[in-house]
């Protein structure tokens, strides 16, 4: 029987990251995953637009930056469209638009505000968070020094912080600027890959948090996500990182609450003591542990972690090139956003509520010449029936035909929050491997009895998106788990 | 006038109300679970010397009962609570306590093996919510069957005698924590040997059709044996001297308790028997092992109080008159003609052969005479008769 001294349960890239930082250690390493192919959810995006310096540093890479310019179109039904070019994150400039002079000017000003609010979260999301009610002095002095960063705001910027932290996104932005293509643009950004509305609460923490992870407002196009899920692949090969494709995991066998050995689905028993796990929180604990093996309190905050998905990814081949009626096609390298005004999107929620199917979804795509890539909103994860398709396809056709000059569709690809729960298990096909919303985050991530990447299993780690700092390609999962593990074993 | 409070949900009746009415002298009724049960029926004193003498009939119809059916029944349980129940024979009966997961009691109760795919749980608070969450990942169905039974607890040195003189067939035989079928006065009932009075008894269980007849089976022979329904009131003073805790009242359950530190663990309690950490997996034992390595910082132990005056509420204090802990339950024990009290006493006083002292206001003619009694710590259990545990029972 083969031994390692751990086994990382998922090759998605923040596997892949833990698996590098471990074999530097001289670590013995095996990394199974269920697909052919590695990077799991991260195949989904083709750009990235941040890479952290805490994985550039750790894993001592060098990753060459996209230099095409950034684009964001949000499509309006008049044809007006409003254009974005970002350059960096604090700087953007309006390229057309029908928003008068003063929305303009307040929206860029809501951004910088956002920005500032964003990198105070930034200061501290990156670390391992503080862990409640343990009482340790460094979790006390972390929680202090969370607190200082936001104190040293200022008084007015901390009392505006803490005044839009648990708002909605559709107040604060109501309050500011009148154009409704311009709120849709910027709620599109708070609540996409959520079970949010534009009026839902939290929203705009999730907006400051993904702008936080993405050091972008609009994930713009800054790297190549396959170049970095390679360079990754290439460090776990040179460490002689073990990887196994096609095989599953199907238990953890535990052992007087230490993890033995893991069960493959091809039969294979492999022993190990230490387990890193790349599947989200509830997979991992509902099925790969097992509720006997857990306390009964610790089973229900893991049954009640919500990781319903609301995303489905559509990916349509036309018969030839995509052209958007009144739009120069310079601006096509970009994200285009229909999310016409809160409204909208409100509908599109209240349908995601009751599991329906939204007949007017919110789009988010790329276009490649033939090819359109969206990410389409709200498409509820249901649990014992499956969406019709055919129905997605027409009700984002039938949004398309208002903007793309007339085309023939070849084919297409749709891929549900169910698709991609079955193909990457991951519960509800999340995104973020569970929602982002404030008691789903930092030390209450997954839940409590479960922060900094520990588990009451010893020996059994996470690292998925389900863990701080969530969701998001940043790699910092995988890289604090895998530090978490040296420092029990007692060599970090 | 018009009823204002129509709207409110009248409390329950046990299918044993029709007698408990009729019997219920004093009118005083007490709510157990949404249900009337009588709190006394005409006076305490006699009912409680009934249960200790003859024989006192309980209604305990309000308890809780949980049918756990499945493949994983027993592994079900064996999860659920801190013993070790995966040795449990059909027709036996365990006693049982469950914690969360800082360690911390829920409740307690007993569970019945019918066979290894059928357990029932009694307890006296409601736990389906618990329960059903601790049976993800088993194959088992958790049912509340509470109202489809009807229950009475039949306790006392002449249990056995009466139940044997209605023909109830090898009565006597059934050992301390079995039950079996049998056929009481034409009715079916299971009746297991269990009972929260410390002595000789029995609890009855049957449809609630057969209620009637067979309440009016025990009092059968009345002219000779005195039998007498017994109200809360009695059933709290012999539990007391058999040394049964309660939740919520000598602890908080940790599902209910709001405050943190007001949670017990099973050591706190005394109850360190019934922790077994060499079984599988439960809830609550990775933090139970910890603490079993800790000295104990508070613990319910028995106290044997100078005096008369039964403690009720009182404070204790060591010889300085340093205050060490409190008293949950006293009272004057006819039985044992000695005050006796559980409360809580802080790590230096837990011994048995300590004294501490209780600060006692009994209430006099209008005015409280205070009394510094001296309490003996003794164990918990004051009355255990050999009776209790004879094979077979004194007919």
């Amino acid at each position: 029987m083969k031994k390692f001294d751990v086994i990382i349960i998922g090759g998605g890239h923040n596997g892949l990251v833990a698996a590098c930082v471990l074999s530097k250690k001289g670590k013995k390493v095996l990394v199974i995953e269920k697909n052919e192919k590695l990077g799991g959810l991260a195949n989904y995006a083709e750009s990235l637009s941040f890479i952290s310096k805490e994985v550039i540093d750790e894993l001592n890479i060098k990753i060459e930056k996209n230099v095409s310019e950034n684009f964001v179109s949000a499509l309006s039904e008049d044809l007006n469209h409003t254009v974005l070019k970002i350059n960096d994150s604090k700087n953007i400039e309006f390229l057309q638009t029908s928003a008068s002079n003063s929305d303009q000017k307040n929206f860029i000003n809501l951004i910088n505000k956002y920005n500032l609010f964003a990198r105070t979260l930034r200061s501290f999301m990156f670390k391992r968070p503080p862990r409640v009610k343990s009482g340790s002095r460094s979790d006390i002095w972390q929680l202090f020094s969370m607190g200082f960063k936001v104190r040293r705001l200022g008084k007015k910027n901390m009392r505006e912080l803490l005044r839009v932290i648990g708002l909605n996104i559709a107040d604060d932005l109501e309050d500011n600027i009148e154009s409704n293509t311009l709120k849709g643009l910027m709620s599109n950004e708070a609540v996409i890959g959520t079970n949010l509305g534009a009026r839902s609460p939290g929203s705009i923490l999730n907006l400051l948090y993904n702008q936080a992870t993405n050091n972008s407002l609009f994930r713009i196009n800054k790297f190549n996500t396959n170049s970095f899920l390679n360079i990754i692949e290439n460090i776990c090969k040179k460490n002689n990182v073990e990887i196994q494709t096609n095989k599953t995991v199907e238990k953890i066998n535990i052992l007087n609450q230490n993890v033995n050995s893991v069960l493959l689905n091809t039969g294979e028993v492999i022993e190990t003591s230490a387990i890193i796990s790349n599947t989200d929180p509830k997979t991992t604990y509902l099925e790969l542990v097992g509720a006997p093996n857990l306390d009964t309190d610790f089973i229900r905050r893991a049954k009640n972690y919500r990781t319903k998905g609301t995303v489905a990814k559509v990916n349509i081949e036309f018969e030839s090139e995509i052209k958007i009626k009144n739009l120069d096609s310079s601006y096509s390298s970009g994200k285009f956003v229909y999310a016409p005004d809160i409204k909208y999107i409100e509908h599109a929620f209240n349908d995601n509520k009751y599991n329906n199917l939204s007949l007017n979804p919110c789009l988010e795509f790329y276009i490649n010449k033939n090819q359109l890539s969206a990410n389409v909103y709200f498409i509820p994860y249901l649990i014992n029936s499956s969406h019709d398709k055919e129905k997605i396809l027409s009700n984002v056709k039938l949004i398309l035909e208002k903007f793309i000059e007339e085309n023939q569709i070849i084919s297409s690809i749709i891929e549900t929050p169910n698709d991609i729960e079955n193909k990457y298990n991951i519960c509800g096909g999340h995104w973020s491997h569970g929602d982002m919303e404030i008691d789903q985050l930092l030390m209450m991530r997954p839940f409590y009895g479960s922060s900094q990447y520990s588990t009451p299993i010893n020996g059994l780690y996470l690292c998925s998106a389900g863990t701080h700092p969530g969701g998001g390609i940043t790699g910092i999962n995988g890289i604090n788990a895998a530090k978490q593990l040296l420092k029990v074993q007692g060599n970090g | 006038m018009d009823n204002t409070l129509s709207f409110t949900k009248p409390l329950l009746e046990t299918p044993f109300h029709k007698r408990t009415f009729e019997a219920c002298y004093n009118n005083d009724w007490y709510r157990w679970a949404g249900y009337k049960i009588a709190r006394e029926y005409s006076n305490t004193e006699l009912e409680y010397t009934s249960m200790r003498n003859t024989a006192g009939v309980l209604d305990i119809t309000p308890m809780h009962k949980y049918d756990i059916k499945g493949k994983d029944a027993i592994k079900f349980v064996d999860k659920l609570v801190t013993r070790d129940v995966t040795q449990i024979k059909p027709n036996q009966v365990m006693y049982i306590i469950w914690c969360n997961e800082d360690g911390n009691v829920i409740d307690d109760g007993t569970v019945f093996c019918f066979d290894k795919n059928h357990l029932r749980i009694f307890c006296a608070e409601r736990n389906l919510n618990w329960f059903s969450d601790t049976a993800i990942g088993f194959e088992v169905a958790v049912k509340d069957v509470s109202d489809s039974i009807a229950a009475l607890a039949f306790q006392g040195p002449l249990s056995c005698k009466i139940l044997h003189l209605l023909n109830v067939k090898n009565i006597e035989n059934l050992k301390p924590f079995f039950f079996d079928n049998f056929d009481l006065n034409g009715s079916k009932v299971t009746i297991s040997r269990t009972g929260f009075s410390g002595d000789l008894g029995y609890e009855i269980w049957c449809n609630p059709e057969e209620a009637i007849n067979v309440w009016d089976s025990l009092f059968k022979f009345n002219r000779d044996y005195k039998i007498l329904p017994a109200g809360m009131n009695a059933l709290e003073m012999v539990r007391i001297e058999a040394g049964f805790i309660q939740p919520n009242a000598d602890f908080m359950s940790a599902e209910q308790a709001l405050r943190p530190n007001r949670m017990r663990t099973p050591f706190e309690l005394g109850m360190g028997w019934l922790v077994d950490l060499n079984k599988n997996y439960f809830t609550g034992k990775r933090i139970l092992n910890d603490l079993k390595k800790k000295p104990l910082t508070k613990k319910l132990i028995g106290l044997d109080i100078q005096g008369d005056k039964p403690a009720i509420g009182s404070v204790l204090y060591d010889k300085n008159r340093k205050e060490i802990g409190i008293v949950t339950a006293g009272m004057w024990s006819p039985s044992l003609k000695s005050n006796i009290a559980f409360g809580y006493v802080d790590n230096d006083h837990l011994k048995i052969g300590s004294k501490v002292f209780a600060e006692i206001y009994h209430p006099e003619e209008l005015e409280y005479k205070k009394i510094w009694a001296e309490c003996l710590v003794v164990k918990k259990q004051f009355f255990n008769p050999q009776r209790r545990h004879k094979v077979p029972a004194d007919i």
